[in-house]
């Protein structure tokens, strides 16, 4: 931490988490102190809660273990970039698993009350008026989970070291909750709970440039695009009698294109037919048009998020067709 | 030449995105862009496993 300006230090205690204002270009750095010991993270747009950390969309496009160089996404239809994983001294955190719960320690271990993450999470962002609902599933840091054959996932023990850290670059102002992970009878944190120093400083201007930029699109809506844009306070639904839907491109239309094949590409065609399509030409000539346009337009845009300047070189001359509105976000100014 | 006429049944966004490929000098039109992806997905090489 020599020459950085450090605007926060803090131990996070065992049981606890803390519910922080970060704002973009500043760093949160989440350290080992003993080492051995996960954590549970999530955060939100500081201007808007309901925009917040999306695990799914974050695994769509950066797997399962996400670590330097990965973003931590929004939920849709927001679907922004709201952290950048700077540095990552470890490499296994995880998106697999949910936040665990009070329910998991009463049902497979007989615990009336035990140290939870969705119950430590709720508890720091109450400091926020938020509640226990707006608890979301948590990216797990220094989390080592495997996949199985069998498809479940498992949790196997971690050796992180004392000073082993990772370095959240905030791209907008967030609220960001880590919490020391509340599981002392399970793997997760080699059976102990263990303190976590947390630390917010001010990026250099070379960590932001380091951040690849992210696209800006039409599709990437906020409350100002919504149909209805008001929170809904009350608890119990009700239908609106004066509900019309409006669900894009509907009806869907389809139209015929017919074309001749020589005997050569028919034989192509039969080539690479699908079995699942049978005797359906139309539909087996349609999945290889868009096979195609897949494996030479999609690439690295697929995702719609650079992992890294190679990455975002090849989405920015991609996209320039598919996009004529794209542009590229900075982290400067952002909110 | 005998071949057969095959009739691909495509919705509007599907035509959209063809049609902005075609906009992209990719082919002259949708018939030509088909016959260009079927030609060009022949031409790879087969590994074996789906395309």
């Amino acid at each position: 931490m020599m020459d950085r300006n450090v605007l926060l230090e803090m131990v996070l205690e065992p049981g606890t988490g803390k519910a922080l204002e970060v704002k973009a270009g500043h760093i949160l750095r989440i350290e080992q102190i003993d080492g051995l010991q996960c954590v549970d993270f999530n955060c939100f747009n500081l201007h808007d809660y309901k925009e917040f950390m999306h695990c799914g969309r974050t695994r769509t496009v950066h797997g399962f273990n996400p670590t330097k160089g990965a973003f931590l996404w929004s939920a849709p239809p927001r679907e922004r970039a709201l952290m950048y994983i700077l540095e990552d001294t470890v490499g296994r955190n995880d998106v697999l698993f949910p936040r665990c719960s009070a329910y998991v320690y009463e049902s497979a271990y007989g615990f009336d009350t035990h140290t939870n993450c969705h119950d430590i999470q709720a508890e720091a962002q109450r400091e926020y008026g938020l509640t226990p609902d707006d608890v979301h599933d948590s990216f797990n840091l220094f989390m080592y989970t495997e996949i199985g054959r069998n498809g479940r996932v498992t949790i196997t023990r971690q050796d992180t070291k004392p000073g082993d850290y990772a370095d959240l670059l905030a791209l907008v102002d967030v609220l960001a909750v880590p919490n020391v992970c509340g599981a002392d009878v399970m793997r997760t944190s080699n059976f102990a709970l263990k303190p976590i120093k947390l630390t917010v400083f001010e990026a250099t201007d070379e960590e932001i440039a380091a951040a690849p930029k992210t696209p800006t699109l039409k599709s990437q809506r906020t409350p100002k695009d919504f149909r209805n844009p008001t929170i809904k306070t009350e608890r119990r639904l009700t239908r609106d009698s004066a509900y019309v839907a409006e669900f894009v491109n509907t009806p869907v239309r389809l139209e015929d294109v017919a074309i001749e094949l020589s005997d050569e590409e028919v034989g192509m065609l039969d080539g690479l037919r699908q079995p699942v399509y049978g005797a359906d030409d139309g539909a087996a000539l349609r999945d290889i048009v868009f096979t195609w346009w897949e494996q030479k337009f999609l690439g690295a845009a697929e995702s719609g998020a650079p992992a890294n300047r190679r990455q975002e070189t090849v989405m920015r001359s991609l996209t320039r067709v598919r996009y004529p509105f794209l542009s590229f976000s900075s982290v400067r100014g952002a909110k | 030449m005998a071949g057969k006429t095959v009739v691909v049944r495509l919705n509007q966004q599907q035509l959209e995105l063809l049609d902005r490929t075609i906009a992209r000098g990719e082919a002259t039109d949708r018939v030509a862009l088909i016959r260009k992806a079927l030609r060009e997905q022949a031409a790879k090489p087969r590994d074996g496993g789906v395309r």
